[in-house]
């Protein structure tokens, strides 16, 4: 399995919790920066021709904001320069109130089969306070255009004020809106956020709140038929992100456009975060990396577990014989041992208990080799 | 008999902590031109960080200086730095006995303190000459006549001709050593008698082996001799022997009366313990010069590595502090919670922190220190009589007969405004009120007995923010009396910890049984699962808090650019837990066993 990423560093504004790489007031670049965006590829054409790409994620920012044409250009240069499967899961990140029914059909038309909407809350005020630019109708509004279609709903715990009921009567709007898939996310407030002064005057919720928050969520979920298959992700049976599952695994992935990040043969890569930087580079005919670390054996085993643990499903220790030649059970038997009670062991299976998935950092640090 | 060169003068100075004396120091050296003013660095002799940060001297450091007196003629000054603190008796004796004559510099504001009576006693049983000097005259506070009255007063001493200086701003430190000159007996001893040489302190240099400071009391040592020590029958041959200038200065001898160093590729410590007295091996003295008194360890503390393999690592590091410092006493000692260590004994509380910290900073080792212990003698029911300074090696109650525990004698000195918040405070200490004296309208000293092991839980910290930092204290050992004592068992998860038991007196077991729970629950981060911290008397459970279960530890995204993010979070988690020690089942950061001593009253 190998992935495409692709980042689309523009939106709108930006919301308070926001710590991507996007850019409110520069929309007027988009059509230099896609035009780079499709030299890009081609800079990596001959490197990744043997590569079949089961995925192409466009991401942002919000995609949605710069003018479909683009997008249209983007799908048709992934296919130009890469090997992308007939089937491929592509994906694209919209925003309520920035998608006519226009738009969604010519994403369909390109061949864009997937849908991440950011709903975050489905209170008013909740979303205003953290600066979206839409209301809960206006996703409606947008899961009415997406009837029928692949969608995710992007949902947010820890607002400020936000109690257990909220967090229900967000999910039952997502799922009577037509998700077949949710991300439910713990707000992480990162140094340099607006709502960074919320976390340090104690506003936000503490994690045994958010834990609660968290509870409740799961619970309404897994009552409306959704199955937790990350930490974070809930889906319809099938449903499940091919792209992100890829991550997990632990495959590889290409990404474009600036503070993309890639994974090839064992090489993690990322490109600028700087918008005139990016540019220079394509213009000059350089690729904009600019950190780029090779994961020797011990630190691809410890990724492949910390991933893997993430999931539901777990990690698969045939898989890790496979990749790394070695037993998993005899490897990590003083770490198996220490955690024995939060894991489920059966066969080649190993997963954390259901209960324990939220507090999985202490469980996964006992497999970091010392 | 030869007499020694009569120009030398051997001296230390005596002063209470803050009272000036590495200044003075300073400016003495600079004076003699021992050192450019352009290349002094604040306070020369204390060369520790330790000592500078704290503004405390603890080592000895000499040095040697050159004088032209008025008197036309050229002297020689050793001058031996000593420690001002109470916990340091043992390192200022050693100094004394080096010297002739002893500077005691007293504040002109404050007066003379507890600690720097105790220091001139000292300095009058060895018999030296005592040289008043009233020192921060420049302060709009000093009051130097009643500081003189006082040393009459207090010590006894003439104060008349006692020199008014500031060593801060360089005044009148002339006068101090034209009167060094006058008042300060040359040296004494034989310069034809065979070698015997005080050794009065001693470090490990990498390259030159064993170096000792060393008071040549009588004949001479010189590069080649073979020497040997009094207690011990190795001979070695002297590579090197010189003078402090400050910093090692080679010569090419030492004669009577003259203070320095000798190396001699010594590299067993064992063999030259400080007091010893350093002879020739083929010419040797019948008598050895007198030591100095073994002194007792008063607080006892557990020091472990946190790193369990730097067993011996830990063990070099004691050996090497040992061997400048003979007052440090360890054994090995082993604890179920925290594996292979040493139990310590210490001179007092200062002494326990300024080793902890050297052993973190010198050799660079991360440790785990118990909560500190005093001694306790235990009569058991059989009649045998023993010490315990560990908890965990305490006998069953049923066999104990009796517990005593050590009392201190306690000056304390504070403006009286502060009285009753003193009272209070050494009543809840359970301390005996003994007197109190008006020493004048602005001091008060009072004198308790207390046990000593209430001095060392909070007491210090209490004193000073109990009076605002005014008032001072100073104690002294004065023996073993019987007391209610029990042992207070602590259990994490239902398992005890040995580590975090201490004994305690039964009418305030309660209280630090319950403290201590509270403490602990703040101070042992959440876990996996529910926690109960328990204090308990002989099986008794008197106190119980509990470490609510962790209930959100995870990173919600982690997509292809989180993914070495997360990585990074999960290293220092772990990190963070190499900082820690599994108890039974519960990991406990190394900082909660010192951590858990602080009482949250004050």
């Amino acid at each position: 399995m190998a992935g495409i990423y692709v980042h689309i560093p523009f939106c709108k504004s930006k919301c308070s919790y926001c710590d991507f790489t996007s850019f409110p007031d520069k929309l007027c670049y988009a059509e230099s920066y896609m035009a780079c965006v499709y030299r890009e590829m081609s800079f990596r054409r001959k490197e990744l021709k043997d590569y079949t790409f089961d995925t192409l994620y466009i991401g942002g920012g919000t995609p949605s904001v710069i003018d479909e044409s683009y997008i249209g250009m983007l799908v048709a240069s992934a296919r130009k320069n890469f090997n992308l499967a007939k089937n491929a899961e592509i994906t694209i990140e919209i925003n309520p109130g920035t998608v006519t029914a226009d738009k969604i059909a010519f994403y369909k038309k390109v061949g864009i089969n997937r849908f991440s909407v950011g709903l975050q809350s489905a209170v008013d005020s909740q979303l205003e306070d953290i600066g979206r630019i839409h209301t809960a109708q206006d996703f409606k509004d947008c899961a009415a255009l997406l009837r029928g279609e692949n969608f995710n709903a992007d949902v947010l715990i820890g607002l400020k004020g936000q109690t257990a009921d909220d967090v229900v009567y967000t999910i039952n709007y997502a799922a009577e809106a037509g998700a077949s898939h949710i991300s439910m996310y713990a707000l992480t407030p990162e140094d340099g956020t607006p709502i960074y002064t919320d976390y340090l005057n104690g506003e936000l919720p503490d994690s045994d709140e958010v834990a609660a928050l968290y509870d409740a969520g799961y619970k309404r979920l897994k009552e409306l038929g959704f199955i937790r298959y990350e930490v974070s992700n809930f889906c319809k049976r099938g449903k499940e992100s091919r792209h992100n599952m890829n991550y997990w695994k632990r495959g590889e992935y290409i990404g474009f456009g600036v503070s993309a990040s890639s994974c090839i043969k064992n090489v993690r890569f990322t490109n600028t975060f700087d918008l005139d930087e990016y540019f220079k580079c394509i213009f000059t005919d350089h690729l904009p990396v600019i950190n780029s670390e090779e994961i020797d054996t011990d630190g691809q085993k410890f990724e492949f577990i910390m991933l893997a643990l993430r999931t539901a499903q777990g990690l698969d220790a045939f898989e890790y014989k496979k990749l790394f030649g070695t037993d998993f059970f005899k490897e990590y038997k003083t770490a198996l041992e220490k955690t024995a009670r939060y894991l489920d062991i059966e066969g080649d299976s190993v997963h954390i208990k259901d209960e324990y998935l939220f507090v999985q950092n202490s469980i996964i640090i006992e497999f970091m080799q010392s | 008999m030869k007499k020694p060169n009569k120009f030398i003068r051997n001296f230390c100075i005596i002063a209470h902590i803050d009272h000036g004396k590495s200044t003075l120091a300073d400016r003495i050296m600079e004076l003699t031109g021992q050192v450019s003013e352009r290349d002094m660095e604040d306070q020369l002799l204390d060369s520790m960080d330790i000592e500078r940060e704290r503004g405390i001297t603890i080592k000895l450091t000499p040095v040697r200086m050159f004088y032209s007196a008025d008197d036309g003629n050229e002297y020689i000054f050793n001058l031996i730095d000593t420690p001002g603190h109470v916990d340091f008796t043992y390192e200022v004796s050693r100094s004394l006995a080096a010297c002739e004559g002893a500077v005691l510099v007293v504040d002109a504001s404050q007066g003379i303190e507890a600690q720097t009576l105790a220091n001139v006693y000292l300095a009058l049983e060895n018999d030296l000459e005592i040289l008043p000097v009233i020192n921060k005259i420049d302060l709009p506070s000093a009051r130097p006549e009643e500081a003189k009255k006082e040393i009459e007063e207090v010590i006894g001493l003439d104060a008349s001709y006692a020199p008014l200086v500031s060593a801060k701003e360089g005044i009148n430190i002339k006068e101090i050593l034209e009167d060094i000159v006058k008042y300060f007996p040359a040296p004494d001893g034989d310069l034809d008698a065979p070698l015997k040489a005080l050794i009065f302190d001693s470090y490990y240099d990498n390259y030159k082996g064993v170096i000792l400071f060393v008071r040549v009391k009588d004949g001479t040592v010189k590069k080649g001799d073979k020497i040997k020590t009094f207690r011990s029958d190795k001979v070695y041959e002297v590579t090197e022997v010189g003078v402090f200038a400050p910093g090692l200065y080679e010569k090419n001898g030492l004669f009577a009366g003259e203070v320095g160093y000798i190396a001699a590729s010594i590299k067993s410590i064992q063999d030259v313990a400080v007091g010893d007295t350093v002879i020739n091996a083929e010419n040797r003295a019948e008598e050895p010069l007198p030591g100095y008194k073994k002194v007792q360890p008063v607080v006892f503390c557990g020091i472990y590595p946190l790193d369990g393999s730097k067993f011996g690592d830990l063990k070099d590091a004691l050996i090497k502090l040992q061997l400048n410092d003979a007052s440090l006493v360890f054994e090995p000692d082993n604890s179920v919670a925290l594996g292979f260590g040493f139990r310590c004994g210490f001179l007092g509380l200062l002494h326990m922190e300024i080793i902890q910290e050297r052993i973190e900073r010198e050799f660079n080792l991360d440790i785990i220190t118990t909560a500190p212990s005093v001694s306790y003698k235990v009569v058991k029911t059989d009649g045998t009589e023993l010490f315990i300074d560990n908890p965990s090696h305490l006998p069953s109650q049923a066999e104990i007969e009796r517990m005593e525990e050590p009392i201190v004698k306690v000056d304390i000195y504070s403006p009286p405004d502060y009285l009753g918040a003193i009272m209070d405070l050494c009543r809840d200490k359970r301390g005996v009120f003994k007197e109190m004296t008006y020493l004048d309208a602005n001091r008060v000293q009072l004198i308790y007995e207390m046990p000593l092991n209430e001095i060392i839980f909070e007491f210090f910290d209490s004193v000073k923010s109990r009076t605002r930092g005014y008032a001072s204290f100073d104690y002294e050992l004065i023996g073993y009396r019987p007391s209610k004592l029990v042992k207070l068992d602590i259990l994490l998860n239902g398992d005890p910890c040995d580590a975090l038991s201490m004994i305690v007196h039964e009418d305030s077991a309660y209280n630090r049984g319950r403290t201590l729970c509270e403490n602990l629950k703040d101070a042992i981060p959440r876990q996996l699962f529910e926690i109960p911290v328990q204090a308990a008397i002989g099986g008794k459970i008197i106190a119980r808090e509990t470490v609510k279960a962790m209930r959100k530890d995870v990173l919600a995204k982690c997509y292809g650019g989180d993914i070495t993010r997360k990585k990074k979070l999960l290293e220092k988690q772990k990190e963070g837990k190499k900082r820690m020690r599994t108890i039974g089942s519960v990991e406990v950061p190394s900082e909660v066993f010192m951590q858990i001593l602080k009482t949250n009253k004050d």
